[in-house]
Formats: structure tokens, sequence, C-alpha cells
């Protein structure tokens, strides 16, 4: 048998993983390392969105407040921001995962695959057993995890 | 019928076996396949969609098949082997001859964190990994991730307390049950109730892909699942009277049943149920 298979269920809501590698993708495209900051402004994605707002929690009441940063932590560039889509704004792919902020975290201008548990809290694709309560903490558990490698590149995020 | 062993009790020519039957998997493509297939199906709690292997009650059963499968594909290299467990709350030192030059070499060297001993050091020429997560391809390792936030491995006691737990699982059947064996021993740690334990503290504790999204890509994935398996067995006899839980899907299920696996719902991708998985003492035995 090949342990490739069809994808589970058939849900027609396109995962926070689709919508995210689509913003990443437009984001890094147009950039080149060390044009981070001002490669944000030009970000389609971003400017789509809107403004950050407090919204409604997934699930048991947790919070979805909106969050940025962007530090050097342990001689790595890290950047993060949490965007909340307001239920019913226009007709929008996020929009069906309305309750879901649309998350992005960068180390040294790579994505950093987020992902968001029952309670509200974060994990990554480089430490994916633990959650951490902010984007900011996450950002820096996965480089405490990296250690001295890199992220892979985007188009690695294919699967 | 054939036993899965503890890996401490493994010879040397078994050992030998094992590892030469991995790395031929690892050459023809089908051990990538493997480590493809845990990343498809890790799917989160918070995603619309049926979620089979982890934060979920058929983390048990989904496990078991996945584990049956690589065993599968390790025995049609070579019909001898099959996949031994680690008992970590027993050989809990990276001194253990699980770490050995002739089994799965040991921890990362500083710096880097690279693995530079044993068949899947880099340098080796048959081990490469970071299909999707780092840049690196050398296996790295980091036990216990020393520094600022330290993990140690669960002990005994951290052990029998999921085990003395009667239910199987608990609505809302994701990462954040407070109680249930099968959460307990997934070990997701929970604001103000507990921190990351059991099964999750374990791949914390190796570091490098163990800890990521990618951890079937450390050989010692399935040494640390087959003793997850195993534990599954022990609450069973522990808790005759338990069942697997959910059972029967309502007639109206809420939004938390809708994608997990109840005991006679078909998993992904293989469309056998929890309940078929039960009982595997007419395929293998642990010793
Ligand atoms: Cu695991």
């Amino acid at each position: 048998m090949s342990p490739t298979p069809a994808k589970p269920g058939g849900t027609r809501i396109p995962s926070r993983r689709t919508v995210l590698r689509g913003a990443f993708t437009a984001a890094v495209v147009t950039g080149t390392a060390g044009a981070l900051f001002p490669l944000l402004d030009r970000d389609p994605a971003a400017t789509a969105r809107p403004a950050p707002a407090p919204g409604p929690g997934a699930g048991s009441g947790s919070r979805a407040t909106a969050e940025e940063f962007a530090e050097m932590y342990r001689g790595r560039e890290i950047w993060g921001t949490a965007t909340v889509v307001p239920a019913g704004a226009p007709a929008d792919d996020r929009v069906a995962v309305a309750a879901e902020p649309v998350t992005e975290i960068r180390i040294d201008g790579r994505p950093l695959h987020v992902m968001r548990r029952a309670d509200g809290t974060y994990l990554s694709d480089v430490r994916h057993y633990e959650s951490y309560p902010t984007l900011l903490e996450t950002a820096r558990a996965a480089v405490d995890e990296l250690g001295t490698a890199r992220l892979a590149p985007p188009a690695a995020h294919h699967m | 019928m054939y036993t899965r062993k503890n890996q401490r009790d493994l010879t040397r020519t078994e050992k030998r076996r094992l590892i030469d039957a991995i790395l031929k998997l690892k050459r023809s493509g089908r051990y990538d396949d493997f480590v493809v297939m845990h990343r498809e199906y890790y799917v989160m709690d918070t995603e619309r969609r049926p979620r089979p292997a982890h934060m979920t009650s058929s983390f048990f059963p989904w496990h078991r098949q996945y584990l049956l499968e690589f065993e599968k594909a390790l025995q049609r290299v070579d019909a001898g082997v099959s996949v031994p467990y680690w008992d970590w709350t027993q050989d809990n030192r990276p001194t253990s001859s699980l770490w050995a030059e002739d089994f799965l070499g040991g921890n990362g060297r500083s710096g880097d964190r690279r693995v530079t001993t044993g068949p899947f050091a880099y340098a080796a020429g048959n081990w490469s990994v970071g299909r999707g997560v780092t840049d690196e391809h050398y296996l790295t390792r980091n036990f216990g991730r020393p520094g600022s936030d330290p993990v140690s491995l669960p002990t005994k006691n951290d052990l029998a307390r999921a085990l003395k737990d009667p239910v199987y699982d608990t609505a809302p059947w994701n990462s954040v049950c407070t109680e249930g064996f099968r959460n307990r021993v997934e070990g997701w740690g929970i604001r103000g109730v507990r921190t990351v334990g059991l099964h999750n503290r374990v791949h914390q504790w190796v570091g490098g892909p163990m800890a990521g999204a990618a951890s079937p890509e450390d050989p010692v994935f399935w040494l640390h699942h087959s003793f997850i398996d195993l534990l599954w067995d022990r609450w069973r006899k522990a808790h005759p009277k338990s069942a697997y839980r959910p059972g029967r899907k309502p007639a109206s299920p809420g939004p938390d049943r809708d994608y997990v696996f109840g005991l006679d719902d078909a998993m992904p991708p293989w469309r056998v149920t929890p309940r078929k998985l039960l009982d595997h003492s007419k395929v293998y035995r642990y010793a």
C-alpha cells in the first residue's frame, strides 16, 4: 500500500495552513534577505486585511487579541503578527476561519509554520509538542529549538 | 505472530538487523513517505476537519496502525525484525545502550547539535533529514534541552498517575481534556493544570526533529511509540471494564465530536476502526 493517502475529509474551507502559505508566498516572492521590514508594507496580504482588532476567540472563550512584534532574539531576527478577521467581513477565504486569527511568524525572514490549539495557545513546526500563549513566546521557543539551524526556505513548505 | 522486545534486551545481531532494515527503507524512499504521512495527519484541534492522529481520542489506535504499517515495511526488507520499545522511565540516561554507537547513536554535539555517532550520523552517508522544517540535512538531538527551559524524561510515578485514570478519554476529545488516560499520556500541557507530560515530553527531551513536525525523521520515534502502544495495553489490563471512548456517534453529534473518531469510525488513510485495533494479540505481543 502507498502511505501517501488522499486528503481526509471533504471540507471546502481552506485550512489555515493554506491561507498562511499564500500570505507567505506573496511576501517572500518580492523580498530579499535583509529587506524584511520595508517588505511588510508592500505585503498585499497584509494591506488586504482589516486593522488588528480584538475578536471572538475560538472554542471555549479563549482570547484572540492581535499581536505584533519584531525583535532580535539570540542573534535571530524574529517577527510576528496575529490579525483577527471579524466575522462578516467582505468575501474572502479568511472569513471561513473568522474565529481564528491569521498568524505569521518569520525567523530571519523565513516563514515559520504556526498552528493553534483549542485553548488558543500556539505551536510551530519546529516545536510541535508544546504550545505558548503568545506568538512571541512561540517564536522564541522555535529559535531555542533551532539552535544554529535555519528554517527551510518557503518552497520546502509544500506538503 | 511476532514479539516486540524492550530495546535494552536486543542482541547485537537484532540491533544490526533492525538498523540495516531501517537504512534500506530510507534508501528506497519509503521511510520518508512515513515522515510525510505523520505530518499530514497531525491535524490541530482548531482545524475544521477530521483529526485522527493527535489531540484526539484515536491517538492510540491511529499510531498503532501507523506502527504496524512501518513494521510491515521493515519486514518486507527483513522478515525477522520488529519495532522494539524504549521504556524511558527505565533507560533515562544519555549513556543508555539505546544511544550507543551500535544502535541509534548518541546526543548531538555542542554547537550545531549534530549527531556524529552511530548509523544515523550524517557523515556516515546513510541518513539525511530536513524535509520541510529546517535547512540542515544532518540529524540533530539536544537531550534534555539544556538552558533556560530544560526538560526531563517522565518518571515511573508520572506514568503510574496516568495509568490510574479509569476513563479512556473525555469530551471535548481534544488537547485540552484535563481528565482521561488518553490526554494524560499524549501529554498536552494545560495551563494551571499540568505541564507537558509523558508522550509529548519525550519528544521534547530528545530534541531536534523529534521535537518538531517531522518527528519520525529520528528513528527513535518508532521505539518511543512502541512503548506508547504498550502503555495502551497496560491501561486496558488495569481497567478491564473501561472502554475506548467516544463510542457510537450520537444522532446529532456536536462540533467536538464531528472530527473525532469513535469506536466504529474508520480512520484514514487505512479505513480501519479503533475497534479493529483493540486486540493485537494475533499479530504481535510485547515481551
Ligand atoms: Cu509521538
